[in-house]
């Protein structure tokens, strides 16, 4: 059946939706509320906003942040824990560390996810090598299966030492558990890697949130016509079929982000940009990620409501800067954030009980907020009391309230350069050499200015920049990926032994794909190996690894040493990892939005106050009206019905005919 | 006549911001490329920026007892080292204790940054190299009786001229210390880390000037400095004298006091560690410069966390030593235990010092020990040395109880997993698990230390131990018991059995298991058991 394709993301407030109407000739977009309690709901009304009834949709692609709220907000499902004889207590043990240096009050981390009660022990023993050295008995088996019922519990995760090496005793686990228990999780499945810690707090983690979104996933099922498909986007910023992601539910752990990312990948490879930074600016944080030669930069370890995750996933950074960002005199210098007035009170100017100073207060003084503008018609704006907020801040100071407003600009803009330069330097990457995607809400309002602080050249504010997560949603590929370890020396390559690892992991990720309906011949496989000299810890990202010819990998090694640090020294190096993506290409024709008649006339004037100090009167432009390929200089703004951009005078704008608006930033 | 640049607060958060982003990127710079093991599961290191006088402007976010030290190292530096033979395209390195410095593993390299000829900065990096020579693999020798035997001692080396590596003061550090390939990699990760810092800073002093820059650090200092006067605000005026206890005198005898008297006068605080103990024959002493750490730590972690670390934080603190003392050695004292084990008992003498004002605020004993275990293996390839931490309970706070296996105050080094210590060392762990009644009770319980099995699968191998609070445990407050001390066991593989003692050097054999039981944390609080009984 060939009908629309819609990606709907359902995030924390709105839910986003686009529809491409069949054979991509054009495209719907909405925006509905989030029902949190019952997510099946802002599916059926997200398909009923653009006009259509499910039977003529044939395939829906969704992000969600289920998985990521209930981390975030630590409803976690009990769950048992099985572990080698010995390191049961390893979930408590954790690494040893605390997360906040100077807080002594502060919990040192967040309590163990599974309590003494749920942690079974049995005995068995592996080496490094994998080698058994106490086998596992089937009377063992027996034994803790038989406790783990008796627990009750509905989850379990299973956490073997070096199972990652050698899965048969988990395997063997898994396969007497599946009979008893509904939801069970195997390390060398979710995180078939080492350290314990990372792999078994992951495999909890993967256990814990089966229920619900098998739950979730059922429903779908239950409410969708025949024929019709649904896939899920996933952390790694591909889609995954449902079956997987019933098993994997923690690929659903940044599906949100990704999707944003995987809408800016594609807008950027639109555009010939092959080194860009996203930057989407919410309520409460701003996250940027790096897109590197065409792909998201992607980590494997993150921290989540304080939950180790070990997975691949976007490398998304998130900046404790938004909208709703307080700012503070603190002896004598002036902060903003990480305290957030969040969406509730919200910013003093939405008028929600807030009275502290926040960055939207900034902009509402500054003119960079339309006065009108009614987010949805869920609230009205108010001058009046953003000036009440940054009032009393501005006296403490010496300052007017604009001169207050533009220093807490300057200050979230200094935040989050510093953030954008950590994030590259991280990767030893130059930031200046980036183009910047931006999005999100507030994300085009302010990106002129950190752009220009990281000596960024070029802004992309992309079509549907509103809705941009649902878009990501939509243009999709489907891809699974996967981390492993290898642990192979150069002075020891065993070339056949590992081609048959790696040939082992390709084919199950290609049966993942094939098993939902992809030519086998098509999937494109792509790696990237981890390579340190012996003795660092740090791995070096090198793509497309030679692994025949271990001369050539190490050339390739040292050449992006050098890159990175300055210098290479030739010597003995290691495999240490391989991340494996396999995926299944499609062509989605590039489509032409909308044709609006072009206009430049202004649809009014607002007073700005740019960083410079300099206020203008300056004309509002319909940022659908923009006719295409014309060069506009600053100062002016943009607006649709969801976003604000800023034009200083300095910068020039100029659309294009996909509706993506180009911003020249004068350096 | 000049005027000085007025700088605002939205330009000091500004500066603030640029000024940290550049000690963080030195910071990764060091993580990523040097080899020791202890830079990279553990991240010991630290990397920050002074002005010309030394006085420290920015930091990374990295371990507290070296941003204490670092406050010191440059003005010391330029102490023995006068401003006018540095140049454009040095850097000099140097681990002499003595120079505002800790112990001699924590090697420094330092670059003077210059703009149009003048001298406006340094950057400073710090990393703990994985052996910097002496008696024994890891620079740890339990026994050691004077200085020479920790390792190689460096005063302040011209390395780097002119941008150009002087490859034979380079070959004669190589040549004193183990691992030389790995130390190489941590010079040149250390050298790289400076390079970046002042790249950056150049870019910033084109964009503001040098005298704009200086008025900034200025402004930073000013800021820090008025930090810590609130901070001390928030004490009551008053003398304040507090005690705690190293285990032994390094070696051997009895529990060895650290006292500190703190003075408490409107916006100034004497802390006085005079009283504490003569210097001692084992490796447990340390420096005045890690006194000023501890009470930096205490300060902020009581009452100022958001504090910013600055030259001028320390304006209106005194810090006094007693030269001779545990606290202020003479130069030739062994010192390499002192930096993470003396550190944290001169945080806990201020603690106690202040608890009749501070009670509420304070958490009952923690590990308050590195409990190190260094384990050093004979292979084919050289020495291979393995570094290993041990967490314990948390103290209790007077509104929750502790939490099980975590560092505290001065330390956050993380442990090393099972799974990677059997990979890389003929060692494989046969537990790990929480050590069941080891929190001290009370109306909130301390947190549960651990226990962790290692059994020797190589011949040949050296353990040196470096833990504390195996003797005096660490302490309940307000009532509450408390924790069980620290304690590692060994069992021969004939099964022979005997206690270590928390500074030994021992050689063991394949099939020896070694078990360290950390210590709990120390109750708060009376508990309802403890307060029937008294009933």
């Amino acid at each position: 059946m060939e009908g629309w394709r819609l990606g709907i993301d359902i995030g924390g407030t709105f839910t986003d939706v686009i529809a491409v109407a069949p054979g991509g000739g054009s495209r719907r977009s909405a925006k509905v509320p989030s029902q949190p309690q019952e997510p099946i709901r802002a599916i059926v009304d997200a398909i009923g906003a653009v006009g259509l009834d499910w039977s003529e949709v044939s395939e829906i692609v969704h992000g969600t942040t289920i998985v990521t709220n209930d981390i975030v907000e630590s409803r976690f499902p009990p769950c048992a824990l099985i572990a080698t004889e010995g390191f049961a207590d390893t979930i408590e043990i954790a690494r040893g560390s605390r997360r906040s240096l100077y807080r002594m009050e502060a919990l040192p981390r967040p309590a163990p996810l599974v309590p003494a009660a749920l942690r079974f022990e049995v005995a068995e023993r592996l080496d490094h090598e994998g080698h058994v050295t106490r086998a596992l008995t089937e009377a063992e088996i027996a034994r803790v299966v038989a406790e783990v019922r008796a627990s009750g519990a509905e989850a379990v995760a299973v956490c073997l030492l070096h199972a990652f090496r050698n899965p048969e005793h988990e395997a063997r686990l898994g396969a007497a558990l599946r009979e008893h228990v509904p939801h069970v999780s195997l390390s060398h499945e979710v995180s078939p890697e080492f350290r314990e810690y990372e792999r078994m707090n992951t495999t909890v983690l993967n256990a814990m949130m089966m229920g619900k979104i098998k739950r979730h996933l059922g429903l779908i099922a239950a409410r969708k016509p025949e024929g019709s498909q649904l896939h899920l986007m996933h952390s790694a910023s591909g889609m995954a079929a449902p079956a997987l992601i019933a098993e994997r539910p923690l690929m659903l752990a940044m599906s949100g982000p990704a999707a944003g990312v995987s809408a800016s990948c594609k807008a950027a490879a639109d555009l010939g940009i092959s080194h860009a930074v996203t930057f989407d600016m919410g309520g409460t944080t701003t996250d940027v990620c790096l897109i590197v030669e065409g792909q998201a930069q992607i980590a494997v370890n993150r921290d989540l409501g304080g939950q180790r995750i070990r997975m691949p996933m976007v490398a998304v950074d998130s900046i404790g800067a938004g909208g709703g960002s307080i700012a503070r005199l603190v002896s004598g210098a002036l902060m903003v954030g990480p305290e957030s007035a969040g969406a509730r009170p919200g910013p003093a100017c939405y008028g929600k009980g807030g009275t502290e100073p926040t960055v939207s207060d900034a902009d509402m003084i500054l003119g960079h907020l339309n006065p009108a503008r009614t987010l949805g018609g869920a609230i009205t704006l108010s001058m009046d009391k953003a000036e009440a907020a940054i009032a009393p801040l501005a006296q403490a100071m010496g300052f007017t309230v604009p001169q207050a407003a533009a220093g807490i600009a300057r200050v979230v803009h200094a935040n989050m350069a510093r953030a954008l330069r950590r994030a590259t330097v991280e990767r030893g990457l130059d930031i200046r050499s980036f183009e910047m995607v931006a999005f999100g809400g507030a994300g085009p309002m302010h990106a002129v200015e950190v752009a220009r602080l990281c000596g960024i050249g070029r802004i992309v504010v992309p079509a549907f920049s509103s809705g941009f997560s649902a878009l990501g949603c939509v243009d999709a590929v489907m891809s699974y990926s996967r981390q492993m370890s290898v642990g192979r020396k150069s002075t020891a390559w065993d070339g056949v032994q590992l081609s048959a690892a790696v040939a082992t992991q390709v084919a199950e990720l290609s049966a993942a794909l094939v098993e939902a309906g992809h030519d086998a011949a098509a999937l494109v496989t792509r790696m990237t190996a981890g390579i340190r000299y012996s003795g660092q810890s740090y791995e070096t990202e090198i793509p497309a690894p030679v692994l025949d010819d271990p001369a050539a990998l190490g050339a390739q090694f040292d050449a992006a040493h050098r890159a990175l640090y300055g210098y290479a020294t030739g010597e003995a190096w290691e495999l240490a990892s391989l991340r494996i993506e396999v995926s299944a290409p499609v062509e989605h024709p590039a489509v032409a939005t909308e044709a609006a008649v072009p206009d430049t006339t202004p649809t009014g004037h607002r007073r700005v106050t740019f960083e410079t100090g300099e206020g203008a009167d300056v004309p509002i432009l319909d940022r659908a009206a923009l006719p295409p390929g014309l060069r506009l200089q600053g100062p002016l703004i943009v607006e649709d019905a969801w976003s604000t951009v800023i034009v200083p005078p300095q910068d020039a704008l100029t659309a294009d005919a996909a509706g993506n608006l180009l911003i020249e930033v004068a350096q | 006549m000049t005027t000085r640049p007025v700088i605002d607060p939205v330009s000091l958060e500004v500066i603030r911001n640029a000024l940290t982003a550049i000690a963080e990127e030195m910071s990764m710079v060091v993580m990523r490329a040097a080899r020791s093991p202890l830079l990279r599961e553990a991240g010991d290191h630290s990397s920050a920026l002074t002005d010309a006088q030394g006085f420290l402007v920015a930091q990374g976010a990295d371990v507290p007892v070296h941003l204490g030290v670092l406050s010191f190292t440059v003005r010391e530096f330029l102490a023995r080292v006068p401003a006018e033979r540095l140049a454009p395209g040095d850097v000099w390195i140097l681990n002499l204790p003595e120079i505002g410095g800790n112990h001699l593993p924590d090697v420094k390299l330092i670059r003077p940054v210059f703009r149009d000829g003048a001298l406006y900065a340094f950057s400073i990096s710090l990393a703990h190299w994985a052996d910097v020579g002496g008696a024994m693999p890891g620079s740890y020798f339990a026994e050691a009786r004077d200085a020479w035997a920790e390792g190689l001692r460096m005063p302040p080396t011209r390395l780097v001229a002119g941008e150009a590596l002087d490859e034979e003061k380079l070959a004669l550090i190589l040549a004193n210390v183990r691992g030389p390939d790995e130390r190489k990699g941590d010079i040149l990760a250390q050298i790289a880390a400076t390079t970046v810092a002042a790249r950056r800073l150049d870019e910033l002093a084109a964009k503001h000037g040098t005298a704009w820059m200086t008025a900034a650090f200025e402004a930073i200092h000013d800021r820090a400095e008025r930090q810590m006067a609130e901070a001390i605000r928030a004490i009551p005026n008053g003398v304040y004298r507090g005690e705690d206890f190293m285990d032994d005198d390094g070696h051997s005898g009895p529990p060895v006091p650290i006292r500190v008297t703190v003075t408490i006068e409107d916006e100034t605080a004497t802390f006085d560690f005079s009283d504490s103990a003569d210097a001692v024959p084992g490796p447990i002493n340390t420096t005045k410069f890690i006194a000023g750490a501890a009470v930096f730590y205490a300060m902020k972690a009581l009452y100022g966390p958001d504090i910013q670390p600055s030259g001028g934080c320390y304006r209106p603190l005194k810090v006094v030593t007693r030269p001779g003392s545990i606290a202020d050695a003479p130069y030739d004292r062994p010192v390499v235990g002192g930096n993470h084990e003396t550190c944290q008992r001169l945080a806990d003498a201020i603690f106690h010092a202040l608890i009749p004002v501070a009670a509420p605020l304070l958490s009952a004993g923690g590990p308050t020990t590195a409990g190190l275990l260094i384990f050093g293996t004979r292979t084919e390839a050289g020495w291979q040395t393995f570094y290993e931490v041990h967490p314990g309970g948390e103290g209790a706070r007077i509104d929750r109880d502790g939490m099980a296996s975590t560092r505290v105050h001065l330390a956050n080094v993380m442990n090393t997993p099972a799974e990677v210590i059997e990979a890389e060392y003929p060692i494989t762990v046969e537990f790990q698990r929480l050590r069941a009644g080891s929190g001290g009770e009370g109306a909130h319980r301390g947190g549960e230390g651990i226990l962790r099995g290692y059994r020797m699968r190589g011949d040949d191998t050296t353990v040196t131990t470096m833990f504390e609070r195996a003797v005096v445990p660490p302490y309940g407050l307000d009532g509450g018991a408390p924790g069980a001390p620290f304690g590692a066991v060994l069992t021969r593989a004939d099964g022979r059995s005997e206690r270590l003692r928390g500074k030994q050097n021992i050689r063991i054999a394949r099939g020896d298991l070694v078990v360290v039981e950390s210590s709990g944390g120390g109750g708060y609080g009376r508990s309802a058991v403890a307060e029937t009984a008294a009933e």
